[in-house]
């Protein structure tokens, strides 16, 4: 078995004063609340702000993803709730398409339409909890006019409300793809975050290592990669878009995955914030003290999730959720026992929330702020992976910044590295998986977990409805809304098509419809899939 | 098949799936092993995924997935069975629930492989399985 960190550091067995030597508390670690912020962001850690405990909901339905958060905030989930998308809105197209209707409600809620998001939330609050909608770079574009849409609909005070909806645009190099062009995404990007920024909306943009992570990345790579996003996506917000950088740092939250490495994890989390708060003070020269706190959630990881005894998982996600809580996070939602098979059953789903309540409540570990601060080895381990991360991320820089890595293929062939170095581990015997290469029983021996599954008819009902919702439309409004986004979308890419697609979004078009348009007036074809024809004629 | 021949496969996901990781490791699994791969990769439909088993003349195709479209298996299952080629050996990889996987052999499909198989096992299978081809029950 190997003694090394996950990014191949060998592990000594004793770490000593001599491991950490030139350490200085005050420079490099401060009080909880104090610069670099290390040891988070509060003095007085979780005693002044508990993480907000949730679970990812989204599979059917909307209606039916409705009932499964409501059902959520009655099994424990508090402070805030989390959705993510299906296959199709991912791209986006429509539930009705000829590809998309196979996948509707397959992974996540159908969103593609503001009529969705309405059968989302009905009856779920839109103030007083984060509203946490995960999806892709291009649907993001969707999911904050609806957010404007809705709230102005039913007369909530849009700057009540809180959360994050839209998203980076890098997700399509980590196995998180939406089908749009990279120069198309970084577009999205900016005007979304612009248009929430100026608009105070506090909506935020997903930036996040977790699919980075998740696809295979290290720990220091997963560091390194998400330094590199933020650097550049808030840079060009500041030089592209004139934004004020301290408007900008409220923008982004990370979601670290939270693998099984224990101390690693702690140590990823430990330097990220001392990554982020440098570079927000030193690059960015941030005026407010706030500028400095990178918004950071936890998902444990569904990657270290084992197919083979699922019940094994349950340990795992209570490690991992231990972990998340000892590094200081703002939000959790944990895997859940049966990631590997399916999306959470109802018992899973409750296994994983009781998990972070049992976290929260019974072991102590939210009474004292970063308590595992001046240990050698959890120190050590955090200057070693801001040492690591730096050396990858300056790699990045040399190369021009994210975008252009990734134009190069360089962060693809990190993320395939990776893959394929984790599989060798395990195959090896180099790193033990309990249930998998260590004490494995036959398959037929395994325990049975209950499996919830979207099958090809609830599909086909989504896209049937939609097909016959859309029939119903004031058809008159909608391609006037979409005439308008077509001639927004062919000025210059600074020119924000936010206020267009809230229009179109308001007279009922569709994702596919929004999205089909835009890349028209692009010169791109209207579907992605090249199945259907734009319906529109707008020259 | 020729006699001799390298056996080739087609490693695809199929569908919306995005999820590459089964599919990367796969592909690099079988070229280890001698074996000729085609990596169709992402946003392949079961037309496509004929199609270019026809076009590469191959001896196996293996689908990754993650997430439930199984019926898009099916219809790939259907679409080679109309199209005669049963020739074909059909393998599915990923973290597809045990219920599905009667399922998806009764439709033809060979066999399905959890995830963190041994390359071992894929490959063994394979090359005993295939039809006619270097080490197969037909040689």
């Amino acid at each position: 078995m190997k003694r090394e960190t996950d990014y191949g550091q060998p592990i000594k067995a004793v770490y000593t004063p001599k491991d950490i030597e030139g350490l200085d508390y005050d420079k490099d670690l401060g009080d909880p609340g104090k610069y670099p912020y290390t040891r988070g962001y509060y003095p007085n850690g979780y005693r002044s702000r508990l993480w907000t405990q949730r679970m990812t909901a989204g599979l059917g339905s909307s209606v039916e993803t409705n009932r499964v958060l409501k059902e959520y905030r009655d099994i424990g989930q508090r402070g805030g709730m989390c959705v993510i998308c299906d296959r199709s809105f991912a791209i986006p197209i429509d539930s009705d398409h000829p590809i998309g209707r196979k996948e509707a409600g397959v992974l996540g809620w159908p969103g593609s339409s503001l009529l969705e998001f309405e059968e989302l939330m009905d009856g779920i609050p839109m103030t007083g909890q984060s509203v946490t909608l995960l999806s892709t770079c291009a649907s993001g574009a969707l999911q904050l006019a609806y957010i404007v849409a809705y709230a102005e609909k039913k007369g909530v005070n849009l700057s009540e409300i809180h959360g994050a909806g839209m998203s980076y645009p890098f997700a399509n190099c980590f196995g998180q793809s939406d089908y749009q062009p990279l120069d198309l995404n970084v577009k999205l990007f900016l005007d979304t975050s612009e248009y929430a920024i100026r608009n105070k909306i506090k909506m935020r943009s997903a930036i996040l290592s977790q699919h980075f992570q998740e696809a295979g990345g290290n720990n220091a790579q997963a560091l390194a990669v998400e330094m590199a996003m933020l650097n550049e996506l808030c840079g060009l917000l500041v030089k592209d878009r004139g934004l004020d950088f301290d408007d900008v740092a409220a923008l982004p939250f990370e979601l670290v995955s939270i693998g099984i490495r224990f101390f690693e994890e702690i140590a990823k989390m430990r330097a990220l914030r001392r990554m982020w708060a440098k570079l927000a003070k030193e690059k960015f020269k941030a005026k407010k003290e706030k500028s400095c706190h990178l918004l950071i959630a936890v998902h444990t990881s569904g990657r270290t999730m084992t197919y083979q005894q699922p019940l094994n998982n349950i340990v795992r996600t209570a490690i991992e959720t231990l972990a998340g809580a000892i590094a200081g996070c703002t939000a959790i939602d944990n895997a859940t026992l049966d990631n590997a098979h399916a999306e959470p059953s109802p018992l899973a789903a409750r296994m994983s929330l009781n998990t972070q309540h049992i976290v929260a409540d019974e072991t102590g570990v939210t009474d004292v702020a970063d308590p595992l601060a001046g240990s050698y080895f959890v120190e050590y381990l955090t200057n070693k992976v801001e040492e690591e991360a730096y050396k990858i991320w300056n790699k990045i820089e040399e190369l021009g910044g994210m975008i252009a890595a990734v134009k190069k293929g360089y962060i693809q062939e990190m993320v395939r590295g990776a893959m394929l170095e984790r599989y060798k581990e395990v195959q090896s015997g180099d790193r033990l998986v309990i249930g998998v290469n260590k004490l494995a029983i036959p398959p037929e021996e395994d325990f049975e977990i209950p499996i919830k599954e979207v099958k090809a008819e609830d599909s086909e009902k989504i896209a049937r409805r939609m097909e016959e919702w859309k029939k119903t439309r004031n058809m008159r409004l909608v391609v006037e809304s979409l005439s308008q986004l077509y001639g927004d979308a062919k000025k210059e890419d600074r020119y924000n098509l936010m206020p267009s697609i809230i229009e179109a979004v308001k007279a009922y078009a569709t994702a596919g419809e929004v999205m089909g348009v835009i890349r028209k007036a692009r010169g791109l074809s209207y579907d992605p899939f090249n199945m259907i024809e734009c319906p529109f004629s707008f020259e | 098949m020729d006699k001799g021949r390298r056996i080739k496969v087609i490693i695809s996901m199929i569908g919306l799936d995005d999820h590459i990781v089964g599919g990367v490791v796969v592909s690099k699994i079988l070229r280890d092993a001698g074996m000729e791969v085609v990596y169709l990769g992402t946003y392949q439909t079961p037309e496509m995924i004929v199609q270019a088993a026809i076009q590469e003349n191959v001896d196996v195709i293996g689908i990754s997935s993650h997430g439930s479209n199984y019926s898009q298996i099916a219809e790939l299952m259907d679409l080679l069975r109309k199209k005669d080629m049963k020739d074909i050996l059909v393998i599915c990889g990923g973290t597809i629930p045990k219920k599905q996987i009667p399922k998806l052999q009764e439709k033809g499909v060979a066999q399905v492989f959890a995830p963190q198989s041994t390359s071992e096992s894929i490959v063994n299978y394979i090359v005993s399985n295939v039809k006619g081809a270097d080490g197969g029950p037909n040689k």
